[in-house]
């Protein structure tokens, strides 16, 4: 099996879920079988391609963001298959029993599917990914998607809080993680856990460096969180808020198993470090204890179950760190005696031995005890133990099923439950007999039995008692049950499950015949566990546990000790942890945020001003020493600074002395032109074209709002010195600081420029590379156009403007290289050598493929920061029109009166003639964007211009005809454009090989009709999204204040 | 150039800054627009000057635009990609200001900076109640 047909094969097992149950909103609600079908689908499909690819180290990767160490990728070894399987195979019945659930509840049906679905995809992300980030991602998207699942029921409190302590506690957890990863990655350049193992195996990988010492302890911290290990658990019993298919998902195979997982892949390495293994080993004892106790302690159902996962997950850590700990004494193994027959199997390779018969084990019976306390609390309508007398008469298929997986939860003998425990008691006896203090997680483990065979007795007790004769709706049910098939979908997926159990435990070779599919190279691996015939005739330490916790236990269910509910301590933690927060937020809120503007902004200024006199203090000599400036001979430059330095000063220091609002209003607009003129000056062509547009529209804006506000101020004028010469010291401060960066940068320059003149050849040779490259991508690009058609060509080759430069850059300039200094090492010139072609052409590092660098940047190498920067102008538009829509203008307050709109029949039919005319300049500068100044930020502002000055003279109602959309959904569009952009090349990589991680361009010359070329590139449809939200924003803002004025 | 433009930078930061502490809502607005400008004016600053010296002799560079270069010297493009995503934000900055004045005005009557103060602050949130178990 190839990697490629492996990588389709993983993204299918990944994301048929979600897009299945994503599917299932387009069906009509009536249409209930139809989506039930179409949501199994997804788990089907993921199982199907899970067995087509079969158990592999094949590691299948699909670059995402390669240089932050991030990729989709991908890998199916044995404890991935494993646990991949679990959770779509177990994933199926829940899609089954969600049916059965919530009946013909078409509304919740509609809801649940597309959740669960979700929250599939990322559990399968998680055991299948072999990138650390990829891992982290799929881990973040679980506490998400098991937010939105746990908070089901929207109406009820409780629930949202609920919710949002899951998510609090998992959520933080993953960041802690977070950080562990960031670290090993960073410390140790290894993004992948194939890497990991490889490298340790290798040996270069050393577990000694602090760095990675402190990374595992961030990642032990998330991995604890997730799975809900003391004093980390109280989560998980407020989990059961969700309903029961969720719950019942959420703890037996998903959520909380994300945890052990990691543990697990992270096992192999993870053992060698000195405080991994006693660290599971304590959590997870105590952890035993704490959730053996309350689940005895608890009367509601689910509750009870929900304990008993806490204890077992205490369980599964506890057997990781006692694997850890025998692993490391491994030659030992084959000594103990009759231990030594199960136990030594586990040493041999506790990564497989583990998840298969305690993880598997407790997923088939913890998964039916939900799906029953499900289905018992629908047809009854109770949910506490005490109240279900009776049981066994009114429900019998139910109340035996229950009694069926509860006594596999008790661990008695004929269950599979029984050997893993077995297997369970005899690591503990067997690390015992080193470390005489793992006694104690002996005696964790007969109490979390014993407290597990309480629970079982206690329940048949109940169901068994006599039903009380004065509990008068007894017999109303609670819900009236479905007939036929799907009615019984409220318990046969339970049934299924805990049918495995009995299978696995008394006929073991069978139960391996049919599950053990992922297990490779063990053998016959189940029959060589220590079953309850082999158990009897072979009697140990760990029978002997095994029989103490099962008579204490009997007597324990029997008498009336511990039956009382009582409450988890730690339910209190983190509501009482959230409040003490909020209330030292409060305090610290109300002292630093007094709400005076001013006041805030002298405190940050006055910041500044002091860093300033703290150096002047440090370093009085070279604070004032006045910057070394290279003197200019450009009579031009120099005449044209000082008089735009003129302008600008002047107009600036003109706004606070006038008065008349649209007087100030215009001086800003001065202030602003001159402005530009600076910008021509300092050769930046595209930014001199952005300020235009953007004076326009703001001037314009500016006196749109005007007209909303009323003319006179505050009436009170501040003092006026103190605020001069508060003014004066920043401005100065600020001047100051520009001057030293600036002349610091202008000695850089020459600096590198020196450097140049010293290293010809280096000069020449880095000419020459990037000439070979853009040969390369000429003859990719277009071969029927020839190189004359390439822009860059029309560059002239001669004159050179001074004898400063090397002779032979001939060879550089002959061929317009785009050649900056070569030895620039700033980020800025590494952009200009990489705008037009990339250094490494057979990779993603083509380049842009535009001549028009800052461009270039915006769409290209920085695309997702523009990303990013369009949403924020998208979310401030509607910040806009909710503003002013949330606060109508009082009536009798209309600040002018209505005023009518310039119906000058002149400028109508002028702006007839000009919308078109500044639609076509937009388009033009659009598509010359790439290689000329222009692109899309500056033609969405020309076209803003254009459509603004058209709604001034035609009124709103014609600007409506013009764009029926509106601009909220405009945005929307051109975001989505923008994004689309981005995740198109890796879809393109999937299916063509081609194209590459997100955000990769693609550009090429297409010959056009009548000789001339056409320069493609994909980020024109970016810089088209970019176009659409800049418009839509800047026209939406302005139409909003005009229509507040008419 | 450098010296001037920090003259313009200094000049603009003080009259935005005496705006900033100006009791009229307004005049803060303006500071607030006139502010972007002197921060973009810095950042271009700081990139270097347009033009080199050599040996007494001045060479301009070019714009960040391949091919308009005869020497190959082009200036810095990367702030000015800075300095276009700035001015494009301070655009929809200045857009939210404006309607929060307007939305502030009708909900107070007021363009005095004091009035911005909440008199009514947000109450200590009543305290959450233990969670309980569904």
């Amino acid at each position: 099996m190839g990697t490629e047909s492996w990588l389709t094969l993983a993204l299918l097992a990944v994301f048929a879920p979600v897009v299945t149950g994503a599917a299932t909103m387009l069906f009509p609600k009536r249409l209930i079988t139809l989506r039930v079908g179409m949501a199994l689908l997804g788990p089907v499909v993921a199982i199907v391609a899970l067995l087509q690819q079969g158990v592999s180290e094949e590691v299948a990767s699909l670059a995402f963001a390669p240089t932050l160490g991030l990729d989709l990728s991908f890998a199916a070894d044995q404890l991935g298959m494993f646990f991949a399987l679990l959770i779509s195979g177990i994933g199926c019945l829940i899609v089954v029993y969600g049916r059965g659930y919530f009946g013909r509840d078409e509304k919740s049906l509609a809801r649940f599917y597309p959740m669960l679905g979700l929250f599939m995809t990322a559990m399968m992300g998680i055991v299948l990914s072999d990138n650390l980030l990829g891992l982290f991602m799929f881990w973040e998207l679980t506490s998400v998607s098991s937010f939105l699942l746990i908070g089901w029921n929207t109406q009820d409190r409780t629930s949202a809080k609920l919710a949002m302590q899951a998510f609090a506690v998992t959520g933080l957890g993953g960041l802690v993680m977070l950080a562990g990863l960031i670290t090993l990655g960073v410390t140790s350049d290894i993004w992948s856990f194939s890497a990991l193992e490889a490298a340790f195996d290798a040996g270069t990988f050393s577990l000694a460096a602090p760095m990675v010492t402190t990374a595992f302890a961030l990642i032990f911290v998330g991995a604890m969180a997730k799975s809900a290990q003391w004093p980390l658990h109280f989560w998980l019993p407020g989990a059961m808020a969700a309903p029961t298919p969720v719950s019942a998902y959420l703890h037996s195979a998903t959520m909380v198993k994300a945890g052990v997982y990691l543990l697990a892949r992270l096992f192999p390495v993870m053992r060698e470090l000195s405080w991994w293994t006693p660290a599971l080993v304590f959590f997870g004892a105590i952890t035993m204890v704490v959730g053996g106790y309350m689940a005895i302690r608890s009367e509601v159902l689910k509750k009870i179950f929900a304990y008993t996962t806490v204890s077992q997950l205490g369980l599964f850590v506890c057997a990781y760190g006692l694997g850890g700990l025998n692993y490391s004494h491994g030659s030992h193994g084959g000594e103990h005696g009759e231990a030594a027959h199960g136990a030594a199997t586990a040493i041999g390779d506790p990564n497989i031995i583990y998840p298969i018969t305690q993880i598997l084990n407790h997923a088939l019976y913890k998964a039916p005890l939900f799906i029953l306390a499900g289905a018992i609390m629908h047809l009854t309508g109770r949910t506490v133990l005490g109240e279900l007398k009776g049981l066994i008469k009114k429900h019998p298929v139910l109340a035996w099923t229950s009694l069926a997986a509860a006594y596999a939860m008790a661990g008695l003998p004929f269950t599979l439950s029984f050997t893993a425990k077995e297997a369970f008691l005899y690591q503990i006896v067997h690390g015992a007999q080193q470390h005489a203090v793992l006694w104690f997680v002996g005696a964790a483990a007969v109490f979390m039995a014993l407290c597990n065979v309480a629970i079982f007795v206690r329940m048949a007790r109940t169901f068994f008692a006599p039903a009380e004769a004065h509990d008068a709706h007894a017999d109303e049910h609670h819900h009236a049950p479905e007939r036929g098939f799907w009615g019984a979908c409220i318990w046969w997926p339970a049934a299924a499950l805990v049918m495995w159990q009995f299978v696995g435990g008394i006929a073991p070779g069978l139960f391996e015949g049919i599950i053990g599919v992922v297990e490779t190279d063990t053998g016959n691996y189940w029959a060589t566990l220590p079953g309850f015939f082999y158990a009897m005739t072979h009697p140990s330490m760990a029978l002997g546990m095994s029989a103490v916790a099962i008579g204490l236990g009997v007597f324990l269910g029997f008498s009336p000790i511990w039956s009382g509910a009582r409450k988890d301590i730690h339910d209190r933690l983190f509501p009482v942890t959230l409040r003490l927060g909020e209330r030292a937020g409060h305090r610290l809120f109300a002292t630093v945020q007094r709400g005076d503007l001013r006041l805030y902004v002298m405190v940050v200024l006055m910041a500044l001003v002091s860093a300033m006199g703290y150096t002047f203090l440090l370093d009085k000599e070279a604070m004032l020493a006045w910057p070394e400036i290279p003197s200019i001979n450009d009579v031009d430059y120099a005449l044209a600074g000082w008089l735009l330095t003129g302008l600008i000063c002047t107009s600036a220091l003109m706004l606070p002395i006038m008065k008349s609002r649209v007087v100030r209003v215009l001086i800003l607009g001065t202030c602003g032109f001159s402005v530009i003129g600076m910008y021509l000056l300092y050769q930046a062509p595209d930014l001199a074209l952005t300020q235009v547009m953007f004076e326009i529209i703001s001037v314009v804006l500016f006196l749109l709002a005007l007209r909303l506000l009323p003319e006179r101020g505050a009436g009170v004028r501040a003092y006026a010195l103190p605020r001069v010469v508060f003014a004066t010291l920043v401005g100065v401060s600020v001047g100051w600081i520009t001057l030293h960066a600036g002349s610091a940068a202008d000695q850089s320059a020459l600096v590198a420029w020196d450097a140049a003149q010293g290293a010809p050849e280096q000069h020449a040779m880095a000419g020459e590379t990037t000439d070979a490259s853009i040969l390369r991508v000429a003859d990719e690009t277009h071969s029927a156009g020839g190189r004359d058609a390439r822009p860059t060509d029309a560059r002239p080759t001669d004159a050179h403007p001074t004898d400063a430069r090397p002779t032979d850059a001939n060879s550089t300039e002959a061929h317009h290289a785009p050649f900056v200094q070569p030895d620039d090492t700033r980020l800025g010139g590494w952009m200009l050598r990489n705008s037009y072609v990339g250094t490494t052409p057979d990779t993603h590092g083509r380049g842009g493929g535009g001549n028009n660098v800052v461009n270039v940047i915006l769409v290209d190498f920085r695309g997702y920061d523009t990303v990013g920067e369009i949403t924020v102008l998208s979310i401030a538009m509607m910040g806009v029109l909710a503003l002013i829509g949330a606060c109508p203008a009082p009536l009798g307050l209309k600040e002018r009166g209505p005023q009518k709109h310039l119906r000058s029949y002149m400028l109508r039919t002028a702006m007839k003639l000009l919308l078109p005319l500044s639609l076509l300049f937009a388009a033009y500068v659009f598509f010359k964007g790439h290689d000329r100044p222009g692109g899309g930020f500056i033609a969405g502002l020309i076209a803003a211009v254009g459509l603004a000055a058209y709604r001034m003279s035609d009124g709103g109602a014609a600007l409506k005809r013009l764009i029926p959309i509106k601009p909220g959904i405009t945005a929307a569009i051109g975001l989505a454009l923008a994004l689309a952009t981005g995740v198109a090349p890796l879809v393109i990589h999937l299916f063509t090989g081609e194209g590459g991680p997100f955000f990769t361009s693609n550009n090429a010359y297409v010959p056009l009709i009548g000789g001339g070329t056409f320069h493609w590139t994909s980020v024109m449809l970016f810089d088209l999204g970019v176009f659409i939200v800049v418009v839509a924003v800047s026209v939406g803002m302005i139409n909003r204040f005009e229509e507040e004025l008419d | 150039m450098t010296v001037l433009l920090s003259i313009c930078v200094a000049v603009i930061f003080a009259v935005s800054v005496y705006l900033f502490t100006s009791r009229d809502l307004k005049s803060v607005a303006m500071g607030v627009f006139l502010f972007s400008h002197a921060a973009h004016l810095g950042i271009i600053a700081m990139s270097g000057q347009p033009l080199l010296t050599v040996s007494g002799e001045t060479i301009r560079k070019a714009a960040p635009i391949l091919g308009t270069s005869e020497a190959g010297l082009h200036v810095d493009p990367l702030p000015q990609a800075l300095i276009l995503t700035s001015i494009v934000i301070s655009f929809a900055v200045t857009g939210f200001l404006l309607a929060l004045l307007v939305a502030q005005h009708r909900r107070v009557q007021s363009m005095d900076v004091a009035d911005l103060r909440d008199e009514d602050r947000p109450e200590l949130p009543a305290s959450i109640e233990t969670v309980e178990m569904a």
